[in-house]
Formats: C-alpha cells, structure tokens, sequence
C-alpha cells in the first residue's frame, strides 16, 4: 500500500482514529465509530486525556464543525458551501473517516453524472442472460451505504444536472430507494446519511431544486479570517505534502509563506491588509488550496532545479498562473498589484524583480 | 440571620428566576434593591396596573435637569422581580445605593470609572472561556435556582479579594451607603431582609464592617436636590451599545425567556418563521422542527443545560436561511433586540411639563411610537393645526420627534406631512424642558428668547424665526425680531443679511401671524433690504468665482422675496441697486448678468438697453472668461425661457447674427459653456427652432384675435382666484 499516491484519511490517520475510540466514553448515535464529541476533537485537534495529541484538520471556527456534527447527528444531509478551495472536500472526506470510518463512499457530481451512479445500473450480460434480479443490479455508492448505514459524500452536487440531483430526494426523506423493476425496494440502514459539497461560484450551473434544498442543512465554510489563520493553513498542508510526495527540499521558510499568503488574500479581497489601498480583485478565487498549490510547486521547483531553498524566483510562475486566469483583465490587475504593491513594499524587491521578468 | 444577601446580574433572566424563586421560599419582611434611595418613595408605582417595563427611574438635578442618572428596569431584571414581589406581598422595599443627593454632587473624576464589568471577565476568562456573557450564562443564568447564589457570592469574594483591581471612590461610597441602609433596616427590627444587589458588591454586604468605618466615608459629602420620575423604557435603550454601562446584547431574547418558561425554543423558532414569512421567504413548518432538533443537538454536543440564542441562531442561518447571513440582521433588529416600548401611570411621573405634554397627547389624540409612523397633517383643521404646533414646539426644545417630509404631491402650504418617531431618551429633554417652564409652550416660549438674546450671528436667528411662527409662539415674535435688526445693523456680511430676506417674505406672505406682527416683520424686513442695497454692490466686485456664484444666488433669492414684499419703493430702491451693480466696473461677469437679466425681467431695462450691454459684455475686447460668465450668468436655467421669450430670443438671435466669421469662433466655446448647462430636449429645441430659420414659435406666428367679451367672463373667477377681490 505504501505505493499509493495519497491514501483515504481514515488510512493515513488511522492511529488518531483508533487513540479517539480508545478514550472516547460518550455515548454514540446509531452506527456511528465514535461520539459527536470526538468526531469534533478529531476535526479541531487537540489533547486527548491520555495525552495523545490529534492534529487539526481544519482550521477555522469551531461552531461550523459543531454544527456540521449536529446535523449529521440529527440525520439531515450536509451540504457544504464555499469558495473552491474552502477545505469543503477535506472536511467532508475527515468527517466520513470519523463517523463511518470509510470515506471512500463518493459521487463525483459532473455535467455527465447519470442516475446510475445515484441509483443503480445494470450488468447487461448478467441481466440479458437472467432477466432482471439483484444479482444484475449494479448498486452505486449511494445505495451501497444504504445497506451498510454509513455516509455517502457527493462532491461538486451542483454541477450535477437537476433531474439527476432530484433522484436524492426519495433517499433522504423516505430513506429508500425504490427498484420498480423487482417490484422491490433497498430500505437504509441507520447511519446512512449525505455529505454533499457545493461551489459557491457555481451557483448558477444547476441551483438545487427547493425540495431538495430543504433536505439539506446548509454550513458555508468561509475563507480564513486572519492572515495569520491562512499562513498556518499554508504551512501545515505543504509540510504534509511534501511529507507525501517526497520532495527532498527543506520547509519552506515562514517569511516566505507567508509573503505568498499576504499577496493572495490582498488580491482576493480587493485591499491591502493595512487597508489603505484599493487593488482589482482579479477573476479567479485565489484560495488557499491554490496558495497550498503555489508553495508546493515552489518546493519541487527549488528542490529539483535549484538549492532545496525556496526563492522568489521558483514561486513567480506558479504565482503569476494562479493570479492571471484571464489573460487581458486579470493581466491588468496582476501587473498594476506589482508596481504599486510589490515594487514599494521592503523586502519583496526579490519578489517584484522575478514576476516583472515574466510578466513583460 | 436576619439579612439574606442575593447578588445578581443586572437584567439576567436566569438571576431573575432564581431570585423569584428565593424570594418564595424566604418570604421576606423586607426587601432593598441596589438603586437610588431617594426612589424608594416611589416603587409602589410597580405593582400599578399601568405601569408596563421596560421603564426606567430618573433621578435628576431640578436646578440642571440635564445632569441626570438613568436606573433602567426590563421585565426581565431582578431588580424588577424583587420589586414585584415586594409590591405583590405588600411588603416594604426600598432602594439602598448611594443617595445621588451626593452622587451628583460629587466632582466628575470620582464618577468616570465604570465600575463592574472587568473582574468578572478576568473570571471567566481563568475558567478558560474568552466570553464572559456566554460563560456565565452557561454557568449561572441557565440554572435559575435560587441554590446557585453561595457560589456566586464565594467567588465573588475570591475575585475581590485577588483579582488585582482596586475599588474607586465612587465604588467605596456607594458600598458603604448600601451597608448603612441595610443597618438601618436591621435597627428597624424587620426579621428577614431580602437585599438584591449586583453580584460583584454581594460578598461585602455579608461580611460588614463596624458601622464607624463607613459612616466616616461617608461624612462631608455635598448635598443637592433631586428629584425623581418614572419614564418609559425600551429595548434598544437597554443595549450596550447605546451607550449603557449595565446594558446587555439581547433584549428581546431574555424578555423572551423570561415569559416562556416551556417550549422555549419551538416558540422563539415559531416567532422567526412568523418573521420570515411576512418577508416572503419561505418557511416550512418542517424546518421548524429541524431547526429546533439542530439547535438542541448542538446544545448538547456543547454541553449546554439549555439551548442558547448561538445555537438557535446558527440553526436557524443553517437548515431555514442556507446558510446566507443577509435575513439573521431582520431577526436580530426585530426579534433579538425587540421594539417594546415600556408604559408608565401618568400620575408616577412628577415633572409638569411632562404632565402638560401628556394631557396634550390626550387631547391631540397623538401617540408616541418607536417606529416610524407617517402623519398627515391639513393646517386648516384646528386639530391638525394644533399637532403641527406641538411638533414644532418640541423641536425648538431639541426634542426632534418629528422630521418634515416633502408635500410630495400636495402642493400648497395647508399641507405638512411628517415622520414621528419617539426615542426614549427624549424623556430626558422633556425633564430637562422643565427649567425652561411648566407647560410645552411655555417652555419652548422661553427657550427661544433665550436662544435669541444669546445669538450673535444672523445666521442663528434667521433659523429660529420660522418654527417660531410655525409654533405659533406670537408672544416672542417681536423679540426676535427686534434681535434680529440689532444684529443687522452689525453684520459685517451682506450675504447673511441677504439670507433673512427670504423667510421674513414668506412670513409677511404666507405666514399666520396677527397684524401687529405682521407690521413688525415688515418693518425689520425694510430696514434688512436697505442695509443689503448698501451692501451688495461691494461684494460683487472682485471676487473669485465661487464666491460670485453663491452671491448670485443670493442676490435671485432675495430678488424674489422682494418682489413678494409689494413694497413699491423699496423695489425702487432694489432695482436701482441691481443696475448700479450691473454697472460696475470691475464686476465680477456672473453678476453683472445676472442683475442684466433680472432688470430686463423686471421690465427695468428696455431690450434694446439689454442688447447693447450684451455686445458690450461680449465684444472682443472683452476678456473672453468676463465675457463667458456674463452670458452665463444672463441665461443661466432659462433654456426654455429663451426658446419661448420673443424678446429674449431676439436679442440673442440678433447678437450672434451680428457676430463677423473671426469672432463667432472665438466666442464659440464660450457660449457652449453656457448652453451645456442647458437640460438636452431644450437644447434639441433650442437647435430645431434655429433650424427651422430662426423665426418666431409657430404657437406666436398668428396672435387670435381676442373676443373681449368672451374673455370677460372668466374674469369674476380668476379675480377671486388670485385674491384680488380681498
């Protein structure tokens, strides 16, 4: 398993989780691994009372992760709302990893997404030779957690069209599914349960239908508040990363980190951070999974091809990637962030001298 | 033990519940409240069936009404249940803190420091919570039993006696005062003395010491006189952040959880579907039930012994709102904070001319709301005529109930149209009217006179002189404006002097004053207009263009109002001052055309004397900037009057053919700056009358012959129209 480009949470933490049930006395809903308090220690880390220490998986406010719980605990779905990059995946990946110990149970929501993988498909050999049985259905993920009473994520639900989205509805408030073609149908066992993610920029591309919006708790996960929060962010997840994939390059040093932070919260909020000059905010997100994105490329560029220290010159590409999405306006507000931002600002000469060779 | 110690949270529902609670089991013979002992003679008030919280006590100084202190009570407060209960059980209560006799005499650095709130963060903050409220609330409030107050008061002690913080002055006093009443009751031979005091001064209420040590304290402390008055109360008067010291977040919701003692949540849940439905937006009575689970579940994974406004709040925002924030600020304005507005007996309150104001609310039929409530008023109903003087009477008196909107409409001056909307703290004006006089005209009589022997510029007076007529104050009318010409005959600026013009026409025009007054005003106005003929010609030479621009207008307004004078020969006197300014050497264009274009207006210039001082204004000697403002000022806004005035067309027309080839382009870009000032459709026309040859509007080619006797028989109605009949 160890050739695994990036292994499930519930794999990769599985001693967090195994240290959490150990000490975990509260009581726990139906099928669930462990109590809702633990679920949220599992999030949030911290201390556990034999002095194991749970590292944080999200960083931001508590109350959404209580809330999330709450909701899951209280068998509603979860739809997660946020920019792309608001840690909307990760939290819904960690929470099924908690609460049902497998957070491999997905949909990926595209354009193309069929019923089938909502409801069930057909092996056709199987159902030409034998005519329709169980024994020819194709169970998708959804209706597999139904029979285990475990949790279902659904990512990307809006980019699924609605007809397809609809078919959701039955599932969580009858909490089954029919099979008209057995006369039959697959009744869920307890536990089952829908984490949806959705993008807030998305909105328009498939908007929920109103039955199916009140089906769900709505939690949107904002960007980090602080500059500080978001250079924490950064810092952890590139550390893993790296940890992952082996680049063979030293942590990236804070200041730098957090110089690439500061540039993309400026740009995304349209203001410097000591709020005295208006900048154009430029189309794209800017998140912080892209900044995470930056820094890494920054790493493995200063790893294979220069000392193993990441430099500005080994960042302004990918920078320049993230921030640039539209060549014309973008461009525009990219080139104006350099001369009236970096070019004045001390210690980022470095930074301005290796974009202003790329941008002209 | 003869004394009972509870210390509470000032406006906790929980403190209030538990107090109730040991109050029921105590049964006492007495109970003091933390308040002002010069009150104590007035909370039998409480138990009135009129009087409805929130309501405060206001304790003023008669002789500076403004110097007062505020003591706040919501139905909510312990304070309030302990003087209900005393009410209730007829037994004595009585308010123990410092007498503000002293207090309000006390110099204003003993007061400064805010006393209470610090310690208990510290407290909360070394139980590892970073808010206080939600920690005691959780801790305290939530429990509502009347077991938690020996806690309370321990660690009170221990916070006291190691928190770090020394007490002010103003803290001591006020302790000491506490202790003396409590002995005083003691001595009274009373058996079981509820004290109700905030929970920070509970631990040396319990412990006293020798009875020596704060009579010293409290020896030699000035004395004043105050008095003391019930007023109306609200919700949003109790926030902190309007500015009150003891103010809490969330009215609205402790209200609501004092007066719902079950189904807490479903019913606060009901009242925010009620909401949201009257703003169209969709709320299911399933979602109800959801929101209500979520909240509760979130209670308990915080371990929560109740659901709290957080997690109702961010239920509500989760499974009602999808998550969008934008609709939680409408709860919070209308629900979280509350809009009640509290009712006092009209005896409970001792001022007279909150008495004269009451009875005149009566008798006018007018309420005071919180909300804004539109009122419509037709000045030539006694009635309405009546509300329209009250209004402006409280608002010389800074009481700015009502703010005057357009006529949007209804033209003509019958009509008033106003937005009242009543703020509690008004109540303060109201008893700070009373140095002024005992009724609300009286007392806004006075205060003009005052404001009038005080003011010193004309601006200032100017101001004063129409509410005092719309007030219908005629008795310090004249004051005014015998004020008014001394000041006059001092400005050393002519264009105030010009800004009085308007209102005092309006007043001799329109205005509803008694003849004597009448005569007053036209005599000041006359005596105005020949300061200003002196006045004004100066001020329109050498100056820059602004300040040309503003004289202008001045010089247009004033025009008018002198033309609404009827006053032959001080128009005269105008006319022949608009002229000497139109001579002018040196004056500035805007001017100079201006007083051109009035004149010739006026019937004062003859349209060939005009036409000659436009090509004398406009020749080519001329600096062509002078020469652009002349134009400027001279057609300025008469974009249609150009278009539909023979004689002025003619002029223009004539001057601009005159022009050779050389100088129309030179003064090409002048005149565009004038005529871009001109709305675009009477450009458009303006051009389509060129166009069609320059001659005169086809509405004018033909002149009808006029059937005289026809004509005649309109003339009976336009006569009794015009008021020429009178």
């Amino acid at each position: 398993m160890a050739h695994e480009l990036r292994q499930p949470a519930e794999v990769q933490l599985a001693e967090e989780l195994a240290e959490l049930k150990k000490t975990d006395d509260k009581p726990r809903p139906p099928s669930w691994a462990m109590s809702p308090w633990a679920v949220a220690t599992y999030l949030m880390g911290g201390p556990l009372p034999n002095g194991f220490i749970v590292s944080p998986k999200y960083i931001g406010p508590r109350r959404l992760m209580e809330i999330a719980i709450s909701t899951l605990a209280t068998d509603r779905a979860l739809l997660l709302f946020g920019v792309p990059g608001a840690a909307k995946s990760r939290v819904s990946e960690h929470l099924s990893a908690a609460i049902s110990g497998d957070s491999t149970r997905i949909v990926q929501g595209t354009a193309g997404t069929a019923e089938e993988s909502i409801r069930y498909g057909w092996n056709y050999a199987r159902l030409l030779a034998e005519g329709p049985s169980w024994n020819a259905i194709v169970p998708s993920p959804v209706m597999r957690s139904m029979q285990e009473g475990r949790l279902v994520r659904v990512e990307e639900l809006t980019r699924i069209p609605s007809d397809v989205q609809d078919s959701l509805i039955t599932i969580l408030s009858e909490k089954a599914l029919p099979v008209p073609e057995l006369n039959a149908e697959v009744r869920a066992v307890r536990g089952l349960n829908v984490i949806a993610t959705a993008n807030n920029r998305d909105r328009g591309v498939n908007e929920l239908s109103s039955a199916l919006k009140r089906r769900f708790n709505t939690v949107v996960l904002p960007v980090p508040d602080t500059l500080d929060e978001e250079v924490d962010i950064v810092r952890r997840r590139v550390t893993d990363l790296g940890r992952a994939l082996e680049i063979p390059a030293k942590e990236p040093a804070l200041a730098e980190v957090r110089r690439l932070v500061t540039l993309f919260r400026e740009l995304r909020n349209g203001v410097t951070e000591d709020g005295k000059t208006k900048l154009k905010q430029p189309t794209g997100s800017l998140s912080t999974a892209e900044a995470i994105s930056v820094v890494n490329s920054g790493l493995a560029l200063a790893a294979f091809f220069g000392d193993g220290k990441m430099t500005a010159a080994d960042v302004a590409a990918s920078v320049q990637g993230a921030v640039v999405k539209d060549p014309v306006q973008d461009g525009v507000a990219w080139r104006e962030y350099l001369e009236i931002v970096v070019k004045e600002r001390d210690g980022w000469r470095d930074l301005y001298r290796a974009c202003r060779q790329l941008a002209d | 033990m003869a004394v009972h110690v509870f210390g509470i949270r000032h406006h906790g529902p929980g403190s209030a519940r538990s107090l109730a609670k040991a109050l029921a089991e105590l049964q006492p013979d007495c109970v003091l409240v933390e308040g002002p002992v010069e009150a104590s003679g007035e909370t039998h008030w409480v138990a009135h069936e009129q009087m409805r919280p929130p309501v405060a006590l206001l304790v003023y100084r008669p002789d500076s009404p403004l110097r007062s202190v505020f003591y706040p009570f919501a139905a909510f407060s312990p304070e309030w249940v302990a003087l209900t209960y005393a009410a209730q059980t007829r037994v004595p209560a009585r308010f123990m803190d410092l007498p503000l006799v002293k207090w309000l005499a006390l110099p204003p650095e003993a007061t400064e420091a805010e006393p209470g709130e610090d310690p208990m963060k510290e407290l909360a903050r070394v139980a590892g919570c970073t808010d206080f409220e939600r920690w005691w609330e959780r801790l305290v409030e939530d429990r509502g039993d009347a077991a938690v107050f020996p806690a309370i008061h321990e660690a009170m002690g221990a916070l006291r006696e190691h928190g770090g913080r020394a007490l002010s002055r103003e803290e001591e006093l006020r302790e000491a005062a506490m202790r003396q009443e409590i002995r005083g009751a003691v001595k009274e031979g009373h058996e079981r003395i509820a004290v109700a005091c905030g929970a920070w001064h509970a631990p040396v209420l319990i412990d006293m010491p020798a009875a020596k040590h704060d009579a010293a304290l409290l020896k030699g402390l000035d004395k004043v006189k105050v008095q003391v008055t019930w007023t109306p109360w609200s919700h949003g008067r109790l926030m902190r952040a309007s500015g009150y010291g003891a103010g809490i977040e969330s009215p609205g919701w402790y209200e609501h959880l004092w007066s719902t003692p079950h189904d807490m949540s479903i019913r606060w849940v009901s009242k925010v579907v009620q909401l949201l439905r009257a703003q169209d937006l969709d709320a299911s009575s399933a979602q109800v039930i959801d929101t209500v689970r979520l909240a509760e579940t979130l209670a308990t994974l915080r371990s929560r012994r109740m659901v709290g406004l957080d997690e109702i709040n961010e239920s509500a925002r989760t499974v009602l709102l999808f998550g969008d924030d934008a609709p939680l600020r409408l709860i919070d304005n209308k629900l979280i904070v509350g809009e009640t507005l509290g009712e006092v007996p009209p005896e409970s309150s001792a001022v007279p001319v909150q008495k004269d104001f009451e009875a005149t609310l009566k008798r006018l039929r007018l309420k005071l709301e919180l909300n804004d409530k539109l009122l419509d008023l037709d000045l030539r109903k006694d009635g309405d005529r009546e509300r329209s003087h009250l209004i402006h009477r409280l608002t010389l008196l800074s009481i700015e109930w009502g703010t005057q909107m357009d006529g949007r409409g209804k033209l003509g001056t019958f009509y008033e149209i106003w937005t009242l909307r009543w703020e509690p703290e008004f109540a303060v004006e109201l008893v700070g009217a009373a140095q002024w006089g005992n009724t609300i005209k009286a007392a806004a009589g006075e205060r003009v006179r005052h404001a009038a022997a005080s003011a010193t510029t004309l601006q200032h007076l100017t101001a004063l002189l129409e509410p005092v007529l719309k007030a219908n104050l005629p008795a310090v009318a004249p004051g005014v404006l015998d004020r008014l010409s001394q000041i006059a005959a001092l400005a050393p600026d002519v264009g105030h002097l010009l800004d009085t013009l308007p209102p005092l026409a309006n007043i001799i025009r329109y205005g509803d004053v008694r003849q004597t007054d009448r005569d007053t005003v036209r005599r000041v106005a006359v005596e105005l207009i020949a300061r200003a003929c002196a006045g004004v010609p100066v001020a329109c030479g050498s100056v820059n263009d602004d300040a040309a621009r503003e004289t202008v207008n001045r010089i247009a307004a004033a025009h008018s109002a002198i033309a609404l004078l009827d006053d032959e020969p001080h128009r005269a006197l105008w006319l022949e001052t608009l002229r000497r300014i139109a001579d002018l050497p040196g004056v500035h264009g805007l001017a100079g055309g201006r007083c051109a274009r009035l004149l010739l207006d006026a019937g004062a210039l003859t349209i060939d004397e005009a036409s000659a001082r436009a090509s004398q204004s406009l020749s080519p000697g001329v600096d062509p900037l002078a020469g652009a403002a002349w134009i400027e000022g001279f057609l300025e806004g008469s974009g249609t009057v150009l278009r539909v005035n023979e004689a002025l067309w003619a002029l223009v027309d004539e001057w601009v053919r005159g022009l050779t080839a050389g100088n129309f382009q030179n003064m090409l870009p002048l005149l565009r700056r004038t005529f871009s000032t001109f709305a675009k459709p009477e450009r458009r026309q303006l051009g389509e009358r060129v166009k069609s040859g320059g001659g005169a509007t086809p509405s004018m080619q033909t002149p009808a012959a006029i059937d005289a006797a026809f004509a005649a028989r309109a003339l009976p109605l336009l006569t009794k129209i015009l008021g020429l009949d009178q």
